[in-house]
Order: structure tokens, then C-alpha cells, then sequence
């Protein structure tokens, strides 16, 4: 069934844009990620323009991403105060990425810099995760318990200076690399369409030692906030949000996602690490291709805003 | 100005006091208002005209030829280029085409070479080769010829958008003095109002026009979401967020487990 999308002006499959909302969800809820840095792409490859599909992902990231948090909430696996700082500099990170989004979409460099970005951040990610499980796939073959985190472990981070208190976390650290990180993923949540969780996660265990139970419902809060505020931001300077492409692909997220996680939860940790990492990897390989191989066409149009209209 | 002003008079005169026309055009169109809605896949505008003679006109051998032109509304675009650089393909160089047709399709009777001269096309605008592309100041040309790769590129892109379009035998004469054809609007036409021109050729001299017009708008939901995204994003921003909060809130009560 076709359906007319009123921002982006054009008519799609309502059909397709669900399933594809639904399998994404499904992925999403399989792996624990917002899974926005699948759907943009998705989105992108389907013919939306990459500034309508950023700025929709966006909307659909806050649905699954409070959908799961409220779930968090619910267990009282969050750190209300470490979410806090990190929404209050998540918000000036997407405030400064709503910025350059329009910045670079003036200057017709939009879509190279969401694919640069996409090749470095996914690739790197993807990277990282796939020798980790599979180095924690041989561990457990072997017989290996896996290395266990001891608490008093500190690194750099723990050295600077504006401590702060967690008591949820347990943790006495730094505000500077909380702000920084916060800041860092509000910058690429809005530049890109995503979450950002598949860096958050990693960034609040690895840097900062918050405990593993409270780090996902920490970080979905961090994600629901700044992407609503981005949501907000994108509207209002860029007019790019398509609300009707939103619903249909927050509808289909929302399903997925709660298949995705039954499944995800009779699967092991260190192969659903290995999965991701792999569906990862792939969407940067794919971003790659697209950069480097000789375009079949060379020329492109782009209609300039505030036109008659 | 003044001499403008005298030019303007003398073609006044010059109008006022020739011979009517022999040839008159008789145009209607199958709708004036084409609306978007939410299921909107595209439409066809059928265009149907009469010839009329006046009674002192001898009827000749030869057979007319009509070009119907409809041109959508006018739009600023820039067109880019990608080059290779360190390996990687990105937009380079940039051309600004200010004030062309967003939507341009041209149906006649025969070919535009074997309706006219070179020259009526020209001045008449009438094909995407003879549309006139004027240039954004800052880039240099005043305006981009025929052999511009920018210009070509740009009518190559709209044409594989469906929004370029020429059908060289799309009028057609169910009789000697009547003729119709359709334009086909296909989905990701822009709204605003489009100029349907009608030119009556014998001999390929024109002999009348004609000029119509349609609007194309979004109607209902379709105009109203969008119209608020653009006037007042912040409020079209925050329903967003609201909506998509409530749809999370409303998946986690529907599949709760606990």
C-alpha cells in the first residue's frame, strides 16, 4: 500500500517502511542497540534523502529507546544521576550536531561526512567487538573463565580532577569524561540518526567502570533524551523530521523489539556480541564501497530551502 | 524606460488595429486542481482542445500541429558534481540554476524539429533544450548553454525523476480541428501553480496560444503536517517526541511480561 510521506514528498510503501522498522526493532531488541545505525542507512539505500532519514531515525530512536528504558525504570537498574549529566551534555552535543547538520547540508557535504563517519565509527566499533567475543568464544572453548573486572581497577579517567558521587554506581569519578562522552554521542546521535548506544556502552563500562547491570538503562535514558531534544532541534532548524515516516517505522520498531529480545535472550552473550559486530561491520564495509567505487552517476541535485514554495 | 513605455503603446496599436486572428484556440483542461493526499501516486492532466475558424478563412491542406508545454513552478537548484579525491568521491564543483521549472513536459504532434524552426523554439521557449537556465551570480556564466555538463546533467537527472518529460507524438487529433493529449504527474511532482500552454503551429508558423493553469497542493493532513513542520517546528518537533514517547510507552504496557 502506497503512502504519501508529506516531508519527504514522496509516496512509499508503507508496507515495506514497516517490515523494515520491524526486522530493525527485531535486531534492536536482539542485540540491546537503539539500532538506528541500521535503519538511516536502510533508509538512505531505499531513495529517502539522507537528511529526511537522519532526522526521522531520530524520532524513532526516542520510541524504542523510552520503550526499553521504561522496562529499566521498572527494574530500577538506572542511574538517575549519571543519566542526568549525561542527558544535560548530550543535549549540548546534539545542539552542536543539529549545527553542522545544517552547516554541511548548505554546503552539499552532508551525505560524504554521515558516510565518513559511518565508515570510521562502524568500522572501528565493529572491530573492536568482533576480536573481543571471539577472543571470548576461544576462552570459553577452552575451558577459560572469562578475565573477571576487579572493582578497585582504575585507569585515567579516574585521575581527573571535578569528582563527582554515583551511589547507584558506585562510583566516585570525574564529571569531565561523563560531559565529554555525553557531548561526544549527542554530536554523532543527531549528525548520524543513531543512538549512539553501540559506543555508549562500551565508552561508560570500559572508561568510566559503571556496573554492567546499570549501564544499558542508564545509557537508554541518555539516548531518549538527547534524541528528543535533537528530534526537537531538527525540526525546528532543518523542517527534515517526517512524522508519518516516524510512526510507521516506530510502530515496526516497537513490535520487533520485543521478538527480538525473547529470541536474544536464549542466545549467548559472546555470539550475539559476534553477530552485531558482524551486522556492524557490514553496514561500514557497505558505506565504504559506496565512497571509494566510480559512481555510475557523477552529478546530483539539490533543491535550495526557502523557495517558492 | 520612456522608449519601453513608447514600444509598449505602439504594440497596444499594433494589436488594437490588426486583423482578428484567423485561427482561435479553445482550450480545457480535465481538472484545475490536482490534490495531494495521502495516497497520492501520481495523476494524469488530459488537455483537450478545439480549433475555430472564423468563417473567413479558407480551409488549406495542410494539417495543424499543436505543442502543449506545462511547466511547473519555478525553483533555485544546485547542481554537483563528484570528483575523486585521495580515493574517495565527493562533490566538487557546483553550478546554482536560479528560477527554472521544478516540473517541465512537453507533448506534440510530431517532433519539435518538424513543428518549427530552431529560431520559434528559441524564443518561445518551448523543449529542455531552449528553456533558458540562468545562472547564480557567484558562479561565474550568466546563464548555461546547451553543451553545459551542468545543464545537461540537471535535465538528465529530472528526466529519470519523471519530472522532465517529452512525449513526440502525445497529441493526438480525434478529428481534423479537435485534439487532446495527457501529461502524466507523476508522485514526487512539487506543489505549487503550473502554467499549461497550448501553441497552434501550421506550417510552422505559430499561429495562436494558449495559456492555463493548474494548482497542485496537498490537501488535508498532508498540508497541514506540513505546513507545520515548516512554520512551526518547535511545536511540530515536540508532538514528535510526544508521539514517539507515547508509542514506546504504549509497546511496553501491550507486551509487558512482569
Amino acid at each position: 500500500m502506497q503512502i504519501y510521506l508529506p516531508i519527504a514528498e514522496m509516496p512509499v510503501n508503507m508496507f515495506i517502511i514497516f517490515g523494515m522498522g520491524g526486522a530493525v526493532g527485531f535486531l534492536s531488541g536482539l542485540f540491546g542497540v537503539g539500532g538506528g545505525f541500521l535503519l538511516t542507512p536502510l533508509l538512505i539505500f531505499s531513495g529517502i534523502s539522507p537528511a529526511v532519514a537522519v532526522a526521522s531515525t531520530t524520532a524513532q530512536v526516542v520510541a524504542s529507546s523510552s520503550s526499553a528504558a521504561i522496562t529499566y525504570y521498572r527494574r530500577r537498574m538506572i542511574d538517575m544521576k549519571l543519566a542526568g549529566v549525561l542527558v544535560a551534555s548530550g543535549v549540548v552535543g546534539s545542539s552542536i550536531g543539529v549545527g553542522i547538520f545544517s552547516l554541511l547540508r548548505r554546503w552539499g557535504q552532508l551525505d560524504l561526512v554521515i558516510a565518513l563517519c559511518y565508515v570510521t565509527f562502524l568500522g572501528l566499533v565493529g572491530g573492536l567487538m568482533l576480536t573481543e567475543s571471539i577472543r571470548a568464544m576461544i576462552n570459553a572453548r577452552k575451558g577459560r573463565p572469562a578475565p573477571l573486572r576487579r572493582p578497585g581497577q582504575h585507569n585515567w579517567a579516574h585521575g581527573l580532577p571535578f569528582k563527582m558521587r554515583f551511589k547507584r554506581s558506585k562510583l566516585y569519578v570525574s564529571v569531565i569524561p561523563i560531559i565529554a562522552i555525553g557531548v561526544g554521542i549527542g554530536i554523532l546521535g543527531s549528525l548520524l540518526g543513531i543512538g549512539g548506544g553501540f559506543i555508549l556502552v562500551p565508552a561508560l563500562i570500559y572508561l568510566l567502570r559503571v556496573p554492567t547491570n546499570i549501564v544499558i538503562g542508564t545509557s537508554l535514558i541518555q539516548m531518549t533524551g538527547t534524541m528528543a531534544v535533537a528530534t526537537v532541534l531538527q525540526s525546528t532548524s532543518n523542517h527534515t523530521v517526517d512524522g508519518v515516516l516516524a510512526l510507521i517505522l516506530m510502530v515496526g520498531g516497537v513490535i520487533g523489539a520485543q521478538f527480538g529480545a525473547r529470541v536474544g535472550a536464549h542466545v549467548r552473550g559472546d555470539q550475539l556480541r559476534a553477530m552485531l559486530a558482524i551486522l556492524v561491520l557490514g553496514v561500514g564495509i557497505r558505506f565504504f564501497v559506496d565512497l571509494v567505487h566510480t559512481p555510475a552517476e557523477l552529478f546530483s541535485l539539490a533543491t535550495l530551502a526557502g523557495d517558492t514554495r | 524606460m520612456t522608449r519601453l513605455a513608447a514600444l509598449l503603446v505602439f504594440w497596444g496599436v499594433a494589436f488594437a488595429t490588426a486583423p482578428v486572428r484567423a485561427e482561435q484556440l479553445i482550450v480545457a483542461l480535465s481538472a484545475e486542481e490536482v490534490r495531494i493526499t495521502s495516497n497520492f501516486t501520481g495523476t494524469s492532466i488530459t488537455v483537450f482542445g478545439a480549433i475555430e475558424r472564423d468563417a473567413a478563412t479558407v480551409s488549406r491542406a495542410e494539417f495543424y500541429d499543436v505543442v502543449v508545454s506545462v511547466k511547473g513552478p519555478a525553483e533555485t537548484v544546485v547542481t554537483r558534481r563528484k570528483d575523486r579525491f585521495v580515493g574517495i568521491w565527493l562533490n566538487n564543483a557546483s553550478r546554482t540554476f536560479v528560477n527554472i521549472p521544478s516540473f517541465y513536459a512537453v507533448n506534440a504532434s510530431r517532433p519539435l524539429s518538424e513543428v518549427t524552426t530552431p529560431q520559434i523554439l528559441k524564443r518561445f521557449q518551448i523543449g529542455s533544450d531552449n528553456l533558458v537556465f540562468p545562472v547564480s551570480a557567484d558562479d561565474g556564466a550568466e546563464r548555461a548553454g546547451p553543451d553545459d555538463d551542468f545543464r545537461k546533467a540537471f535535465i538528465r537527472l529530472k528526466q529519470q525523476d519523471g519530472l522532465y518529460r517529452s512525449e513526440a507524438y502525445g497529441v493526438k487529433f480525434p478529428g481534423t480541428e479537435i485534439f487532446q493529449t495527457a501529461v502524466q504527474i507523476p508522485a514526487n511532482v512539487p506543489v505549487g501553480r503550473y502554467v499549461v500552454t497550448v501553441y497552434l503551429f501550421r506550417d510552422g508558423a505559430m499561429l495562436a496560444s494558449d495559456q492555463s493553469e493548474i494548482r497542485i497542493s496537498k490537501m488535508g493532513f498532508e498540508q497541514f503536517t506540513f505546513d507545520l513542520a515548516h512554520n512551526q517546528g518547535l511545536i511540530y518537533g515536540l508532538i514528535c517526541v510526544i508521539l514517539a514517547v507515547f508509542t514506546g510507552w504504549l509497546a511496553g504496557v501491550i507486551f509487558r511480561r512482569d
